[in-house]
Parts: C-alpha cells; structure tokens; sequence
C-alpha cells in the first residue's frame, strides 16, 4: 500500500487511513483544521517554507485558556511596560524548525493589539507584548494552539534577566577593547620602528595622541568593571587583581598623558589596552561558564500543577492550588500530578511515589489512604479531601527546601582568586618600593615613577587572569568529548579537591529495574501465552519479565488472550485456549488458592495457568556495567565512597557487596539524604553526590557537587552541576579524573605566569624595561599560558 | 612628507572604522545576534511579506500612541 504524506505535518501513513478532503490529504482533523486556518489567513507559504522538517500532529488537551485572563495568572506572569503595554514570557512547544518560529510571529503580528511578539529559536522562549485594551491575553493563546502549537508561561525571572544583560554588557565591552587593541597594534609598529630607527617629535606625538584617542574608551569604558570590582573590594578591605589591573593601567595611562602633552620619553598607552583586553577576555569567559541557575527554578515550576479540580455541590471547577482550601473535595484522574496532601474519600487506583521516595512498584491506595502532594496517579479516579492546603503540602515544602539549600550552596573559593590576593598586594608593595628606592638613589620623578609603572605592567596579570579559565575551558571540552557535562567551570576546581563521594543505590549504581535473575519452571506452559500477558502491563516488575522471555526465547510472538485485564497491586488475568491464565504476586496467587513458595529476599513473580502454579521468576535490580571497577577507580583517587538509599538493609547490602562499597546507610528519607551530606561537611568533607531521581534532590542541592544521570529526572539534571549522558560509573569515575588533570593544569598555569614575574619583575625593578620589552612580556606569557593548556587538548585527544 | 598627512590619514581611518564599530555595538544592543539559529535563518526571510508585517507593527505602535495622547 502506497505512503501518503499529511498536507499539514508531512507525517506519513497509508493513504486508506488519511482524511480525504478535495485534493488534500490529512492523518487528523487537527491537522485538517490548522491546514485551512493557515490557507485563510494567507499563511500557507509556511509549508514552501518548512521544507522537509515533519510536524508533530496537534493534540487537544489543553486546559481552557481563560485561566489566562485570571488576575492570580497576570499577577505572577505578565509586566507592565512604560506604555501601559502587557507583556509576558511563554515558552512555545512544538517549535521544530525556523519555518515554526516565522508561522507564530507572523500569525501573532496579524493579530490586533499584538504590538510584538518575539520567539527565540534556539531556546524556543517567547515574549509577547500587547494592548490589554484591544485583545486578551486568552485569545493569543488560543492563536498559538490553534496554529497547531502550545504555550505555557514562565516566570522570566529577574535572574535570568540580569544574566543575560551582563552577557551582552560584556560583549559591548569586549567589542569596543578589541577594536582599539587592534588598531592599537598597527600604530604600536610604527612607534616601535621609529624607535630603533629614529622619528622625528612632531610624528611621534601624532601617533601618541592616536594611541591616547584609542586607549581611552578602553580604559575607562570596558575597564569600568575593574574599577568597579576594585572599588568593592577595597570597601570589603580586600586587595584584589582588579586594584593590581586599575592601578597599574590607570597610572601607565596618567603618566603615557604626561609623556604625550611634554614630548619626552616613551608614552604606555598600548600596554593599557592590551592589559584591559586581556584581563577583561579572562573575565567574560569566567562569566560564560557561571552556571545560570535562573532556569532550574523555572523548571521545578513546571512540575508543580497550578491548578486542581475541585467538586463544589454538583459541579466541579478548576480553582488555583492558592485557593484550596482544608476540608475541600478534589478530584484526581488518572495521568494527573497531585499538587495538595490530603485524605481519599472514594475511588481507588494506584500511584507512582518513584518521585518523592524512589520506590519503583506503584502504591495501591483506597479510601482513607494518604495521598502526597507531587506523586502521579497511575489509573486512579479518585476525590479526595484537602488535609493541607498548598503551601503546606510536601510538594510546596520541598521546592522550599529546595530554593533555601540552592541558595546556601556551600563554594570553595578558587585558588586563582586566593592567589591573586597576595599578588596583588606584593606587587603594589614592590612598585612603590621600587619608586621610592630610585627617588631616594637619586634620579628625577618622572624617571622613578615610570620604573614604578613598568614594574606593576610587567607583573602583567594577564596571564594569571588567564590561567584559569583557559584550563578550565580546556577541562570542559574534555568531559564533553565524553558525555561529562559541567555545567560550570568553577565546579572543576571544587570537584578535584573533593574528598567524598556519594553515590545513591537505584538508577545510579544499579540499573534502575528489575531483571529474572533466577525461574523455576513447575510446569510445561506457553511462553507466548505469558509473554502476552506480561507485555500489557506497564509495572516494571511486568517489564522485566517480558524482557527476560525476549532474551530467552528465540521467535517468541504475541497470541490472543481473551479478557486479559490488570488487577491493581496484584497482577494480571486472561484467558488462553479456555485455560485461565494468572501472573502477578504472593498475595495473588494466594488469593487464587495457590500455595506458593515465598522464601526469598528478591522480587517473585508467579505464573499459574488454571490455578496450578506453573513458574516462579526471581528479579532483581543489578548494578550497572563495569560498577565494581569504577567504584575501585575511584578508591584508588583516595575517595571515601559512601551508598545511600532509600531501600531496605538487605537489598542494599547486596548491592554494596556486590560492587565493593563498605559504608552504606538504608531506609533513608529524601531530608535524611540531605542530612547525611550536611553532616559529612561538618566533618571537614568536599561532597560530591550522584543521584538521578527526585527522591535525591535534596541531597544533591545540599552537596558541594551534584552529579546526575543523562536518564534521570528533569529536576535532578537541572539541580545538578554535572550531567553524565552515558549513565555509565565508568564516565563518573573520568568526570574525576578529567576534573583533577584540570586542576593540575591551572596549577601549571599560575606557576608558569608566577616563574615568569619572578625573572621579569627584578628587571624591571633594575629598570630594563622599556615599553617594547613589557609587551612583548605580556603576550609571551599568555601565550605559554594557553599553548600549556592546548598541550593537554592534544594529549587527550 | 608632511606629518599632517599622517595626522589626517590615521584620523580618518579612526574615524571609518569607530563608525562601523558603532554599527556593529548598535547591532548587539538591539538583540540582532542574541539568537544565533534565527539569525542564520533570517536571510530566507525577507521578501515583501516581512516588510508589510513591520510597517503594519509599526502602524499598530503609532495608533496607539495616537490613542494615549487622545484627551478624555
């Protein structure tokens, strides 16, 4: 049969299953509908546009775009602008190509009252501005839905307003020190020839008051950030690299003006700009390599339902989670989050709690359970009644925990900026030292001074600013190459001087699911008859089974089972040839009337087919690949490796015997986990943690180092500092390793700019320095300081 | 030579090149380079269509301050 692409997302399916529709052909009525929408707006060039990118088909279920409108909504989203403008951030999902980003401006410009609407492609965020007066902001969402997109909102927080503002503040910065740097040099060839060959005066001024011309935005423009860091540190009584590069630069540029206006000597200027340059060069990549931890905030939002439903009388009403109030009746379907702690009053079903205590088998609960704020209904319809409103509910308390352990997070202070405190202070000592030894020797001041200057330029910092971000960037690279993401530069430094590690059981150390370790076979059956039956439930126990029987059986097929049905928290049912067929658990098989075996400290499953007990699996969850080796490297880095989780003792000891970690600590709450870290760090220790579920958030707020699983929950992978994609210990055990060759390398790279000032600064002091020498100096040294780190690039390659 | 010619020559190449460095500050605050896909795409983007679509943005912007300058 032959394949027909959809007109609208270019999806393609057999031609007898499309909606025929004049020449046109559609695999759903939503693509149908946004097809012609488009084709009346005088929109449809986005398909020429598109080219051959596929859309995914509209789905329907939104909840109702009036929630927009509400003054809880705007409170929290929307700003005002100066002209009585709204405005609000969204991001747009199902963005797939430029074609989509040009569909959604272009449909939201031809709104009226959209006076801009903005969409990011890279990050798919979007900023809207319009005129409440003349559309609502429901109507501009029902556009972007209807043009086959979503939006939801989120808080463009003041923190990722004021990061991106300082990027692009360095960019300008950056833009105007490297033209006039640049431009500096060719004039600098000139002054330098005239030097060895002779110039007269009169062109010799020209060119330093070119030079003056140039250096001065540099100074005082992309050089503001150093007298402003300079100026904060004095107030904190602290003498940093910013008063070493402000003093030095401003002087050189003060006495280089003398120079220019009384026509003697050799002027500085070049020196000052490419001392700025450089340094601010060092700076801008510390800032590119912060962690930006304005979106993690954003994405916890995310997870917290904003609304629930809730039965008043006869009706039920969708009410903001604020508005809950204790006592009220709320209704959970299945597939929805809970937002709000409470009671069941009827229905039952069952729930995944993988998310707040890591336990993997869904929870059965009926009326008078306890239902937690933050788990997900599996299949239950249930009301239940509110016994916390929202802000007490354990959801809301544990993004509450979350923000204060974030914004406790303990650093260590990098060794360049300790460094750099006593550099500083030795070289503005020696400088003046130096000043006052030759006016008292005696020579004139205009000779002392400059042998002053050049003692603070040739100490240039450059290479000391330098140092370690080019180390750093070379460390990232690295642990890119190999599926290591560092979310931040400074944590290589932090993570190299770590003195702990500790590891969470499930999804870390082992696989995260359970696999047939171990069956017995009580009686003949067929296989494909309890393939069948495993492979239409979801439960991972039901997984592991029907993996173990495609592993095991060659050419196993799926036959037909009449009545198969789940039954919750016990297993699953159906009939075969007239046989009755059951798989499930103990308490199964016991309420069938079998009597089984239950001896053993693994998960069971049991199959029975006309209640006679048929086979028996053993599973359990394994560790991972290579676990026992990686965990020995990481011995071997003289790390103390410590398991948490919050399993039970014998599972956990098992699992610890097995991959060689001594210390290990059961039956541990999400805040238990946390207060491990908390107290390893009152013992003195550096704490990296690996984890990938909710249950290890905390934990991983709290550590020095938090590493997640590319696997794990969207929330770890954000709370985190470093991402392995490859889930494997082995990349845990490298992200070590590259993290500590890093920081052998930004050691290398201070003590080759420290060996370097050592023998230039007493010429200096001798006053050998002329301003060709300094320089030079200067980018020799950051030269040696970025070929010593490339060299490692190489090495690794 | 005279230093005069040396004197206008570096001046007036200051001067072209400080201009396009202002062009190219200018392009940065005004978010031209803040979204680097678009930008490499925006070139398939510009035929009468996209200037109707701003001269009609620019037509919404003016009515409405026409509409806040209107006295009550």
């Amino acid at each position: 049969m032959s394949k027909v692409k959809c007109d609208h997302c270019h999806l393609e399916f057999n031609d007898d299953v499309m909606i025929h529709d004049g020449e046109y052909r559609f695999c759903c009525n939503g693509c149908r509908g946004i097809f012609h929408l488009l084709k009346d707006e005088g929109l449809e060039s986005f398909y020429s546009k598109m080219g051959d990118t596929t859309l995914s088909p509209p789905t329907e279920q939104f909840e109702a775009s009036s929630n927009f409108d509400t003054p809880a909504f705007s409170e929290r989203f929307v700003t005002r602008t100066k002209e009585g403008l709204s405005q609000v951030s969204l991001v747009i999902e199902g963005i797939h190509c430029a074609a989509c980003v040009w569909l959604n401006e272009k449909a939201l410009h031809k709104m009226e009252g959209v006076i801009e609407a903005h969409i990011n492609y890279t990050n798919n965020k979007a900023r809207i501005t319009w005129d409440p007066d003349t559309v609502k902001l429901s109507a501009i969402i029902d556009m972007i839905r209807a043009i086959g997109y979503n939006a939801f909102p989120y808080d463009a927080s003041l923190q990722e307003v004021r990061a991106n503002k300082e990027r692009k503040e360095y960019y300008l910065r950056m833009a105007v020190a490297t033209f006039a740097t640049m431009n500096m040099m060719w004039i600098a060839v000139a002054q330098y020839a005239g030097y060895f060959t002779g110039i007269t005066q009169d062109i010799k001024t020209i060119l330093n008051i070119a030079e003056w011309f140039l250096a001065t935005p540099v100074l005082f423009y992309s050089g503001w950030v150093f007298y402003r860091g300079a100026y904060y540190g004095l107030k904190n009584r602290l003498v940093t690299m910013d008063l070493l590069v402000v003093t030095g630069s401003s002087l050189a540029y003060l006495y280089s003006i003398y120079i220019t206006v009384f026509e003697k000597g050799e002027a500085y200027f070049d020196s000052v700009a490419m001392i700025i340059t450089f340094v601010l060069f060092g700076k801008f990549l510390e800032v590119l390599s912060r962690k930006n931890a304005a979106d993690t905030l954003d994405i916890i939002g995310k997870h917290i339902p904003r609304e629930v439903s809730v039965v008043e009388g006869d009706s039920i009403r969708s009410v903001d989670v604020n508005e809950v109030k204790v006592g009220d009746v709320i209704v959970i379907r299945s597939g929805e989050r809970s937002a709000i702690d409470g009671e069941v009053i009827s229905g039952e079903g069952s729930f995944d709690e993988s998310n707040l205590t890591g336990e993997s088998e869904p929870i059965f609960k009926r009326i008078g359970d306890r239902i937690i704020s933050g788990t997900t209904s599996i299949d239950a319809l249930m009301h239940y009644r509110a016994t916390k409103d929202f802000a007490h509910s354990t959801l809301s308390n544990l993004v509450n925990l979350l923000e204060n352990a974030m914004a406790q997070k303990p650093s260590i202070e990098q060794l360049a900026n300790r460094l750099s405190q006593h550099f500083s202070s030795t070289i503005l000592f020696l400088a003046i030292a130096t000043f006052w030894a030759w006016y008292f020797w005696p020579h004139s001041f205009d000779r002392s001074l400059m042998v002053g200057i050049s003692v603070i330029i040739i100490a240039c910092p450059c290479a000391l600013a330098l140092a370690t971000p080019v180390a750093t960037l070379v460390g990232l690279a690295l642990g890119a190459k190999r599926g290591i993401l560092f979310k931040s530069a400074a944590q290589i430094e932090t993570m190299a001087s770590s003195t702990m590690v500790v590891l969470d059981k499930t999804g870390t150390i082992t696989q995260g699911r359970p696999e047939v370790v171990y069956s017995t076979i009580h009686q003949p059956f067929d296989t494909g008859a309890l393939y069948t039956l495993v492979s239409s439930s979801k439960h991972p126990i039901s997984r592991g089974v029907m993996e173990y029987l495609e592993r095991t059986e060659e050419g196993i097929d799926s036959c037909n089972i009449e009545e198969a049905r789940e039954i919750p928290a016990r297993g699953m049912v159906g009939r075969f040839n007239g046989a009755m067929i059951a798989g499930g658990n103990a308490l199964f098989m016991q309420e069938l009337g079998i009597d089984v075996d239950t001896s053993s400290d693994k998960s069971l499953f049991y199959y029975a087919v006309n209640n006679k007990l048929a086979a028996r699996y053993e599973l359990r969850d394994l560790p991972k690949e290579r676990a026992y080796e990686s965990i020995s490297l990481l011995k071997n880095l003289h790390l103390r490796v410590v398991m948490l989780t919050g399993d039970h003792e014998a599972a956990a000891l098992r699992v610890a015997n097995e991959v060689g970690i001594d210390e290990v600590y059961s039956h541990l709450t999400p805040e238990g986990k946390a207060a491990f870290i908390d107290q390893a760090h009152s013992e003195g220790h550096v704490v990296v943690m690996a984890g990938d579920g909710v249950n290890d958030l905390l934990a991983l707020a709290a550590s020095d180092i938090a590493i997640a699983m590319g696997n794990g929950s969207d929330i770890a992978i954000e709370v985190s500092d470093v991402v392995l994609m490859n889930d494997s210990l082995t990349s845990l055990a490298e992200a070590f390793s590259i993290s500590r060759k890093t920081y052998t390398l930004i050691k290398q790279n201070l003590g080759i700019s420290l060996v370097y000032n050592s023998i230039t600064i007493p010429l200096a002091m001798m006053g050998y320095v002329i301003p060709l020498i300094a320089a030079i100096s200067m980018s020799f040294s950051s030269l040696l300081v970025v070929g010593n780190s490339m060299r490692v690039r190489w090495l690794y390659k | 030579m005279d230093s005069w010619v040396v004197a206008m020559m570096l001046g007036a190449s200051l001067v072209l090149g400080g201009i396009a460095l202002i062009a190219f500050l200018w392009g940065i605050k005004n978010g031209q380079f803040d979204d680097e896909t678009k930008m490499m795409n925006q070139v398939l983007y510009d035929d009468e269509g996209e200037l109707n679509d701003a001269a009609n943005q620019q037509r919404k912007r003016e009515e409405l301050k026409k509409k806040a300058y209107k006295p009550e």
